[in-house]
This record gives structure tokens, sequence and C-alpha cells, in this order.
């Protein structure tokens, strides 16, 4: 399984080929559980465990919380198996359930952020003549990210995590496609007015 | 200024999309189908009484109903004598003009109903503990 697969799913049916399984695996199982088999919802969790701790850690940037935020988003899947309408794949309905349950968690106990305005200004003195390394960059951009106002922050979140798919992102946050994308757009135009400069230098390894 | 938007917008795919991966603990799913296993062995939710509540439901409804009729004809046929129900059906009437003003005891009577529910649902509750 390659880094990006195992982070972000927007093709369910490669990332479940790469595991060696199928979307019709995930049905099986669910049948199982439902007939009463609950070690059937083990291999649920072993196969959805690794997306649905990362989109957690996308939310939250704390190891800890995101397994436990992941936990509860199993537990609930598995109280809500019944209501599961198999005219979706499964994960799409999972992934949706998990990030109501990541949004709904943060809203209640909010992720220590910093203030886009601390960002903008960087520590390093690089900065105004060339710009940081790629390294801070990224990290500068991404901490941005997260200190977008929520509605953004989740819209952008979702996006990269589903590789950059508008739909899936839209089917996660239970929204139509033209309000992720005003959010998306929206978002994007935030973290360049705050960080033209960390977004516009020239990247001199790649010149 | 358009392509200058989009070098940014590609420049922020290219590290956003390039996120720091987590792998999930040993213990996870472990601990995962341990929670799963416990909330199946949990008992059942305790079911509503409608047994019991559906008798009391349908007792008030009739109640409100009555009330609701007779205020609706007492307030439609002020005059009326013998075709609209006795007025002596009607406890207020009767205590009103024993001299007590009717606020008072329509608040006495809501005071009473409120009093004979609680005591009803007190003793409904300890019948299931």
């Amino acid at each position: 399984m390659d880094e990006n697969n195992a982070t972000g799913v927007s093709d369910v049916v490669s990332y479940l080929n790469e595991a060696g399984c199928s979307v019709s695996d995930d049905q099986a199982a669910v049948g199982r559980v439902l007939a009463g088999d609950i070690s059937a919802y083990e291999e649920i969790v072993h196969r959805w465990q690794a997306p649905l701790i990362n989109l957690a850690y996308r939310f939250c940037h704390d190891r800890g919380r995101a397994e436990e935020m992941a936990q509860e988003a199993f537990l609930r899947a598995y109280r809500g198996l019944a209501q599961w309408r198999k005219d979706a794949v499964f994960s799409t309905w999972l992934f949706a359930l998990a990030t109501n349950l990541y949004r709904s968690e943060l809203r209640r106990i909010p992720a220590r952020t910093v203030s886009l305005d601390e960002i903008a200004e960087p520590a390093d003195a690089r900065a105004s003549d060339g710009g940081l390394e790629d390294h801070d960059r990224d990290m500068a951009v991404r901490r941005a990210v997260f200190a977008l106002p929520a509605k953004y922050r989740e819209a952008l979140i979702l996006f990269y995590f589903h590789e950059m798919d508008v739909p899936s992102a839209a089917q996660s946050l239970g929204l139509p496609e033209g309000t992720v994308k005003a959010r998306l757009f929206r978002g994007r135009e935030i973290l360049r007015g705050k960080l033209p400069r960390l977004l516009a230098v020239p990247r001199l390894k790649e010149a | 200024m358009l392509e200058g938007d989009k070098m940014d917008d590609a420049e922020m795919d290219r590290i956003l999309t390039r996120q720091d991966e987590i792998q999930p603990s040993s213990g996870f799913a472990a601990s995962v189908m341990e929670a799963v296993r416990r909330e199946a062995a949990a008992p059942p939710p305790i079911p509503f009484p409608w047994k019991r509540a559906l008798p009391l439901g349908a007792l008030a409804a009739i109640a409100l109903i009555v009330t609701v009729v007779v205020a609706v004809f007492a307030a439609t046929h002020p005059g009326s004598g013998s075709v609209t129900p006795n007025l002596s059906f009607n406890p207020v009437h009767g205590l009103s003009e024993n001299g007590l003003d009717s606020a008072l005891t329509w608040m006495g009577v809501a005071l009473l109903a409120a009093f004979i529910s609680v005591k009803l649902s007190m003793r409904l509750a300890g019948s299931r503990t």
C-alpha cells in the first residue's frame, strides 16, 4: 500500500485492491455482523483503521485523540450498521459518519491552534529575503490550514484527504458539491492572503 | 495574476496532499473490538412502558377534548339554557358562584392536577425499581 492510499481514499476500489479485498467484502462482513457474528466486525476495523485514524489526525493533530475519535467512530458505525443503506459504498457511509463525529467532537473540545496572524509572521529572518526552507514552509502552510475557521478548514481537510476529489469530500461532509467548492475557494483565498511570501517565493532547489 | 494564482494553488496542493501519516497503534483494533463486544453484551435499553402510558394518555386526551368542547360550546352559546350542557357540570362555575375568584379557582385546579401527576409518576417510577 503506498503512502497516498494509506491516508487518502479517493479511489476506494484501488485502496481495497491494494489491501487485498473488495467492496463486496465490506458488504459480506456487515451481513455477518448483522447476523450476529461480531468477530466479522474485526475485518472492517482492520481494513479501515488507518484511513479513519489519519482522517481524525488531520482534524486534531494529536495522535492519542485521533485514535480515541476513530474508536468512537467504529463504535458508532457498529451501532448503526443496520442503518447503512447498501445503495452507497460502505466506506462512503463510514467516512460520512466519522467526519460528522470528528467535527462535533472538535466543536465540543477544540484542538489547540495558533492564530493565522501568528503564522503570517515567520520567525525566521530569511523569510523576508529568501523564504523559509521547504520543510518550515510546508509546516507553516499546514498550521495555517489548521488555524482557518472551521467550515473552510473542514472542506480543505476532506478535499486533501480524498486526494482532491470534490464529490467524495462533499459526501463526507454531507454538503452539496457547490458549497464545498465555494468553501475551498474561500479557504484558499484566506491562505493566500495570509501566506503570500511563503507561497510566492521561488523554490531554489527546483530551479 | 491568474497564472500566479494557479501557481499558488498548485504549490498549496503539493504541500497539503503530502501530509504526515500515522500508523494505528498495535492494540487499536483489539481495543475497538473490546468496546464493540462490551456494547454487544450490554442489556438492551429499557423500553418505554407503552402498556401503562397508553390508557393514561387516552384518558388525558379525552379529558382535554371534553374540556375544549365544553369551553367552545359555552363561548359560542352564552345565553342558551337547556340546549347547552348544564353549566353546573363545570366545577369552576359552582365555585365562582360561591364568590371565589375564577383565576384562583383555575390555579387550584392546575395545582391539584400537577400534584396528582407528580404523585402518579413517582408511584410508577417507584414500582419499577
